[in-house]
């Protein structure tokens, strides 16, 4: 502060004509600053040039108003513009008034630029505030116990939630700028001493490596780096939840976090943890087992109940006991389809339901279910077009398709039961179980960060069947999963 | 994470691997091949282990002294490089025959049971497409996939359960009850259905802990053989003496012995599941066809699986007749006993190598 009291009290001794020499001069190196700048943000009408006059001459203001709050400008700006500018020449970082280039891309990120006409000084305000979303709870991931808060699209309002919950000066993020045309602010999460760094150098390699325009959402950055693209699998979690982040950071692994997008993108993760919710550690550990195989069992019965009936129908109705049979036949006796046929009018009906349902507006949602749970369920097979017990399949399988906590594998979940009612029609059982024989084959082969994605299954660590399908007591899991492949202490 | 980025297959890989290669479509008429010596059949999955184990040790010998190598460049090495090729040749041959026959076994199984009144090729092509992916993932996915494989198929052994209810366990005496022919005929019928763990052969380079490998394999072989002796133990219980002889597939009776309230016929069920059985197995042919035509154009790729596939298809598809087909695949797996042997043979040569070289 001291220095720039001085500074001014300095200029002040100047004789009046050399200022006034030096002013003119200065002016016009000014405005041709001024142009320049004016000549670059010329079709950018949120620009705003202001000239304000203070003790030190002629100020020139240039922001951005999409990117910069009125009260932020009030305070930082103009307050210390009027009364304590020594204050603007502390925070302010000087830079080069020739370099265009900088003085455009400083404006576009929400910096605030005051040209100092007398100096010839341009000075940079980083004055980036909008307004942003306030803490809310997941509407996507809710869960019943535990924490309620999640992520919002703000990345500093997400690094936060997670360094308030590790307090630790081992948790490091680490920023990059990704987006060629857009770019965006990212940064990559991890415990230093936890986390395996041969992991490390493979995410941060993968994401220097992008060459891709702009990042909409995480996900499209999370597509871009995952191991096998052509796979229908995720091969990394994500969450919108900052309790899961900080458990999954905790066992070694990495969180990577973008700007503008509510979901974080957890890496590697497993097959299994696909299944896995963070609510399964807040639960007692029996519960918590039976859900996990509720879960776990969900997905194979969601890809094999419907295809079941296909085969077992089309190609061995001797599998079925005389009196099932009879039943199931009794319930299709008016429909004139075949079962792949019928099984693929239900199943469409039903992707038809639920992708309109979540398109409809929130409001005109209701009607969603009356009209597909009476209308089309039950007149459907009262027109006998399709069977009773087939309906009763499909509701049940739709249903199990929802267990997973991972939105995107109850996707891939409703896509994989389409090859294997394909399968089912076209060989029956045989045709099932080859199906069922690809599935096992492409889950053993793909990797996640080039760890195998099955991996508690193929086993890494013994210690990881204490936290897999049955959750062993909190007491007991005290070793890091094998997939993240931690550092040894 | 290995340096070394040939070695891939941990202990538990090797076991498995040994395990799953030898179990096919063998086990599910095993009771009918060795019917010949009656009841004590129940004896000869031992005596079956005692001679892989035997046969095992000569394929370690001669492999740990190429460590890097595989059985085709082995025999290039020590028969030199043009016999080296010939025989490798002979051996991708012999490979296909043996791909067909076990393809062609399960599939018309699978034709009579699960797929009656339906053409089989097209299962036959979807059954090749799925095996070449399973191969294009390397020795190491074959691997994951023969634990997964066992895993899923070991449930079966539960469906035995009534049998064993029903079962006599006194049918395994009298001890010895056979002569000498008998015993013969039912031997070489037999010991086909445990043909596999000749593989070790060429995927030996890949064994992270070789000095183990013999261990592993032992282990493996094992395991296959407790299988195949509660099997034939139960079907001795079960069926009596002609009954084992004339029964086709009597294991697959076995599973149905039992009544269930939602399933009927349970043996369409694990003819399908055997599919994994007998997918593992064949990958691990296809790999090593694949190992052996590698070898002899010296350069790998993807598409000599398909080659291969293709090859074996054409063989599955010759229009003859289907007792001239039977007999075929029956000798070839007559072939078999000379892959068994052909360690002995190696050894031999490499020894006289070694000493001229003296």
């Amino acid at each position: 502060m001291k220095i720039g009291k001085l500074l001014r009290a300095k200029m002040g001794t100047s004789s009046y004509e050399k200022v006034q020499s030096e002013e003119r001069a200065n002016n016009q190196k000014a405005l041709q600053t001024i142009n320049q700048i004016k000549e670059h943000v010329k079709h950018m009408s949120d620009v705003v040039l202001k000239d304000i006059a203070t003790v030190e001459g002629i100020v020139t203001i240039i922001h951005c108003s999409s990117l910069v709050e009125n009260m932020t400008m009030q305070n930082m700006i103009f307050t210390p513009l009027a009364n304590h500018l020594n204050q603007i020449h502390q925070d302010a970082e000087v830079i080069d008034s020739t370099d265009t280039e900088k003085i455009v891309s400083n404006i576009v990120v929400g910096h605030t630029l005051l040209y100092f006409h007398r100096k010839n000084l341009l000075l940079s305000m980083d004055t980036f505030s909008v307004s942003t979303r306030a803490i809310s709870t997941s509407e996507v991931e809710s869960t019943v116990m535990g924490p309620q808060d999640s992520f919002t699209e703000s990345l500093q309002t997400n690094i936060s939630l997670i360094k308030r919950r590790i307090q630790n000066p081992k948790l490091k993020n680490e920023d990059r700028i990704i987006g060629t045309e857009t770019n965006t602010k990212m940064s990559i999460l991890y415990m230093e001493h936890i986390v395996n760094q041969e992991n490390l150098e493979k995410v941060k390699s993968r994401i220097d490596k992008l060459d891709y325009p702009g990042y909409p959402d995480i996900s499209i950055l999370k597509q871009l780096i995952e191991d096998n693209p052509l796979s229908p699998f995720p091969q990394f979690y994500m969450t919108v939840k900052p309790d899961t982040a900080m458990h999954y950071l905790l066992d070694g692994r990495i969180v990577i976090l973008m700007d503008n997008s509510q979901e974080v993108v957890i890496c590697p993760t497993s097959f299994f943890e696909m299944f896995v919710s963070i609510e399964d550690y807040y639960n007692r550990w029996t519960t918590t087992s039976l859900l996990r195989m509720l879960r776990f069992g969900g997905f194979f019965l969601t890809i094999m109940m419907t295809p079941m009936y296909i085969s077992t129908l089309t190609f061995h109705p001797e599998i079925l006991p005389y009196e099932l049979l009879v039943n199931l036949q009794e319930s299709r006796s008016k429909v004139p389809f075949s079962p792949l046929l019928e099984v693929l009018f239900i199943e469409l009906i039903i992707e038809v339901l639920r992708e309109a349902g979540s398109r409809m507006p929130a409001k005109v949602g209701q009607t969603i279910g009356i009209v597909g749970g009476i209308v089309i369920g039950t007149a459907a097979v009262e027109a006998g077009l399709v069977s009773n017990i087939l309906v009763v399949l499909v509701a049940i399988s739709a249903l199990l398709s929802f267990l997973s906590p991972t939105f995107v594998m109850s996707n891939t979940s409703r896509f994989i039961r389409y090859i294997f009612i394909l399968s089912a029609g076209l060989f029956g059982l045989f045709g099932q179980m080859l199906a069922f024989a690809w599935l096992i084959s492409h889950l053993l082969i793909i990797n996640s960060l080039d760890t195998p994605f099955m991996t508690p299954i193929i086993p890494r660590k013994a210690s990881d069947l204490l936290n897999s399908l049955i959750r062993f007591p909190t007491s007991y899991l005290k070793e890091k999963m094998g997939i993240s492949r931690a550092q040894k202490k | 994470m290995n340096t070394d980025k040939r070695k891939v297959l941990n202990g538990y890989h090797v076991v498995f691997l040994a395990q799953n290669l030898i179990i096919g479509t063998g086990l599910l008429s095993l009771p009918q091949k060795i019917s010949a010596v009656g009841y004590s059949q129940w004896m000869l999955p031992i005596v079956f282990g005692i001679m892989a184990t035997i046969t095992l040790w000569p394929m370690i010998w001669i492999n740990s002294k190429y460590p890097q190598e595989n059985l085709f460049s082995i025999n290039e090495k020590v028969l030199g490089k043009w016999m080296g090729k010939i025989v490798n040749s002979l051996f991708i041959v012999y490979f296909v025959f043996i791909l067909a026959s076990l393809i062609d076994n399960y599939m018309l199984l699978m034709q009579t049971t699960a797929l009656a009144e339906h053409s089989i090729t097209l299962p036959i092509v979807f059954f090749l497409l799925v095996l070449v992916y399973i191969v294009n993932g390397g020795i190491k996915s074959i691997a994951r996939f023969c634990i997964m494989s066992f895993f899923l198929t070991i449930l079966l052994l539960f469906f035995l359960r009534w049998s064993i209810e029903k079962g006599e366990l006194s049918h395994i005496f009298p001890l010895f009850n056979f002569n000498w022919t008998e015993l013969e005929g039912a031997m070489r019928k037999g010991f086909m259905s445990i043909l596999g763990y000749e593989l070790i052969m060429v995927y030996f380079p890949y064994i992270i802990s070789q000095k183990k490998a013999f261990k592993h394999t032992v282990i493996g072989v094992w395991i296959s053989i407790t299988i195949y002796f509660i099997t034939t133990l139960v079907s001795v219980m079960y069926y009596s003496e002609w009954q084992l002889k004339h029964i086709d597939y009597s294991v697959l009776n076995l599973l149905k012995a039992g009544n269930l309230s939602f399933v009927e016929r349970i043996d369409v069920l694990g003819v399908t599941l055997w599919i994994f059985l007998v997918l593992s197995t064949t990958a691990g042919y296809l790999w090593a066809s694949k190992k052996s035509l590698e070898s002899l154009l010296s350069k790998s790729k993807h598409y000599h699986s398909y080659i291969l596939v293709a090859a074996v298809f054409l063989v599955m598809m010759i229009p003859i007749e289907r007792e001239y087909k039977e007999k075929l695949f029956e000798n070839i797996f007559y072939v078999s006993f000379l892959m068994i042997l052909w360690p002995l043979f190696l050894i031999v040569v490499h020894l006289i190598k070694k000493k001229q070289v003296r």
